[in-house]
């Protein structure tokens, strides 16, 4: 169970041409990436964290992760402040985030083995936990190989394996279907549904994407963000009667690009939000 | 709740085993730095030793090259009497002088020679050389120091004839006493020893210090390594630890080389003035283990704020010219050894060995100031990289 609450972050980037030999300093930038995300994500269901480019689906993540401090907002990890007991809640939180470089001279196995010792597990129970995410995600003859040289498909799951590794309780992905094959998708939301159920050990799984066939396919419910701001929240079927629409993205465009739709695109520039 | 039982120990050892597995693959690196580092003072050692010993033998063979012996008689007997060979210049020793093809300068003897000295005239005797045949060139003084040796006889001999003393013509004797014992003598030659050992011991933790922290972040393996539940003092320790083993590794392997090394030693006098045992590589590593871990650190603390390998490889440029040119201060200050010499890392380190093959060796209190030294700039480095490891991740 994640529970976020309110959460918001800004980031005072370098100003334009500031760095130079110039004499004139210009003021340096605020970007509000998150201003106020909010979402529940129950167990044994999947959430879809919708959102465009730049809506700040990945820094609310990365405060998820603790690698960012938020400004404001709470977030909760099964009744675990993250702010206030960050190791014990990155303890229950499965972690694929936009950056999952592998090392390259170690084989996929002692890739997910370092993760699962640096969890706490013993070796043996992290190579036992090894073989049993291969099982699940199709990845055994990937095993005893080195990762140089890995498809990106095989990258993703040998990554997916290393942040399940402990298996905790909760599954965060940062658009884990980025640059993945039709069969190398179909086989993550095979993985991510079975892990849904109670025989998959009933995760709560939250899911950051752009696209909306992943979330109308996957999710259970859906937090659209757009701005830094949850903007709508539901089911897709809720948020397509909302919007009194048939077609899913029509509802999403609606949702997430409202303040551009109304208040018109010359009048107001809300770029400080476009990072 | 496996959070608690994740000690910061196991961590720091778990991320130092994964690093040392990690380095030791890389194979390719690994052999670069053995060949270029390890092997190199060794080579130069021997290079060296075969370098003096062809003028040792040269000293030894007592030869002399003479164009027309057969007009000087007298001239041939004083170098008979001196054990001298006396061998033929042959017709073109001219062109052969300057390929380089003949080694020993050629005397010439003019024509009339034995006359001119009986009537008292004085001949010319030329000793022909080539400035650029450095083989000739060094046995040029020997053979000029035996003809003035011919000369001064013939003077004595005239003197005595007329009833004069010989000591008015040497009213003062000059002897040289050089305080120098053999070792220190040697340190002119084997002085850049200890320049080759500094940066085998850079070459040793630069990579894995760049792979470990810039490498990580140009990979994106640095965010995903910091969701873990983790200690980032004991994520840095490990690294740390990593690199500056694979550093006192190569260390340990470059100071050892050298006893093998000198029983390849083709000079027997070299032999006998580097004496490098136990002892001096015992010594040689405790100036260079601290300054290992210290160079270590330094090298990750300047790399983590670098976005790729490339990067830092540029910015840790900085650092290696450090290493390389400190230690050149002992070359260009002719003042000596000075009390601040030790306070620099890297020229300290370079002052201390250059004892230890001098035969000096140091006490206690010299390495200490150097020690002290480097474990302040291991513990500041240690934390710049902790400080900037998170910032570093999600940037």
């Amino acid at each position: 169970m994640i529970i976020v609450d309110a959460l918001a972050k800004h980031f005072t980037a370098p100003a334009p041409g500031g760095r130079g030999f110039s004499l004139k300093r210009h003021a340096p930038q605020v970007v509000h990436a998150v201003r106020e995300v909010s979402f529940s994500a129950p167990d044994g269901r999947i959430t879809g964290l919708l959102g465009p480019n730049g809506a700040g689906k990945t820094t609310t993540l990365r405060m998820l992760a603790g690698l960012i401090t938020p400004d404001a907002g709470r977030m909760v990890v099964d009744g675990i402040d993250v702010n206030e007991r960050p190791r014990e809640a990155l303890s229950r939180l499965g972690l694929l985030s936009d950056a999952r470089g592998l090392y390259p001279r170690l084989t996929a196995r002692e890739n997910i083995v370092y993760y699962g010792v640096l969890q706490g597990l013993s070796r043996d129970a992290a190579h036992a936990r090894a073989d049993t995410l291969a099982a699940m995600l199709e990845m055994k003859p990937l095993l005893e190989r080195r990762t140089d040289g890995f498809s990106q498909g095989e990258r993703m799951k040998t990554a997916l394996a290393r942040a399940l590794v402990h298996d905790p309780a909760n599954i965060v992905l940062d658009e884990p279907t980025n640059g993945l094959d039709v069969l190398a998708t179909r086989a993550l939301r095979d993985a991510l549904r079975f892990l849904r159920t109670p025989e998959g050990g009933g995760k709560c799984i939250v899911f950051s994407t752009h696209i909306m066939q992943e979330v109308e396919r996957l999710c259970d419910s859906v937090v659209v963000v757009s701005h830094g701001r949850t903007v709508a929240t539901g089911s897709v079927a809720e948020l397509l009667a909302q919007t009194r629409e048939d077609d899913f993205e029509e509802a999403f465009v609606k949702l997430a690009f409202q303040e551009e739709l109304h208040a018109g695109a010359a009048a107001h520039q809300p770029q400080e939000a476009a990072r | 709740m496996s959070f608690a039982n994740t000690s910061f120990l196991r961590s720091a050892l778990t991320v130092y085993r994964k690093e040392i597995v990690d380095a030791l693959r890389d194979r390719r690196t690994l052999l670069v730095v053995l060949a270029s580092s390890v092997m190199m003072g060794p080579l130069v050692l021997i290079a060296l030793s075969s370098f003096i010993a062809s003028f040792e033998t040269r000293a030894e063979k007592r030869e002399v090259v003479v164009l027309h012996m057969e007009r000087a008689p007298s001239l041939r007997n004083y170098f008979e009497r001196q054990t001298y060979t006396i061998k033929p210049a042959p017709a073109d020793f001219e062109q052969q002088l300057r390929k380089s093809r003949l080694g020993d300068p050629v005397v010439v003897v003019p024509e009339g020679f034995e006359e001119a000295v009986l009537h008292g005239d004085v001949p010319v005797v030329e000793v022909v050389s080539d400035s650029a045949n450095k083989q000739a060139e060094g046995s040029s003084a020997r053979i000029q120091r035996l003809l003035q040796g011919f000369s001064r006889e013939r003077a004595t001999l005239n003197l005595a004839v007329r009833g004069v003393s010989a000591e008015l013509l040497e009213p003062m004797q000059v002897e040289e006493r050089d305080l120098a014992s053999t070792q220190t003598r040697a340190t002119q030659i084997t002085g850049m020893l200890p320049f080759f050992v500094l940066m085998a011991v850079l070459y040793g933790a630069l990579n894995a210090a760049l792979d470990t922290t810039a490498g990580e972040r140009e990979r994106g393996s640095l965010e995903p390594l910091l969701m873990n539940p983790v200690e980032r003092a004991a994520l840095v320790f490990g690294k740390w630890g990593a690199v500056a083993s694979l550093s006192m590794l190569i260390a340990v392997l470059s100071c050892f080389s050298f006893i093998p090394a000198q029983w390849l030693l083709k000079s027997d006098t070299l032999q006998a003035m580097f004496q490098f045992g136990l002892r001096e590589a015992l010594l040689f590593l405790a100036v260079l283990l601290p300054f290992a871990a210290a160079l270590s650190a330094v090298l990750m603390a300047v790399a983590i704020r670098c976005k790729s390998f490339k990067e830092a490889q540029a910015n840790s440029a900085v650092v290696v010219l450090g290493v390389s040119v400190l230690p050149l201060f002992t070359v260009f200050n002719e003042g000596g050894e000075e009390g601040w010499h030790l306070m620099i890392p890297a020229l300290a380190q370079n002052t201390l060995m250059t004892r230890v093959l001098k035969g000096e060796g140091f006490g206690v209190e010299q390495v200490v100031v150097p020690i002290a030294v480097c474990a302040v700039l291991t513990v500041v480095g240690v934390w710049a990289v902790a400080k900037m490891l998170r910032t570093a991740a999600v940037r």
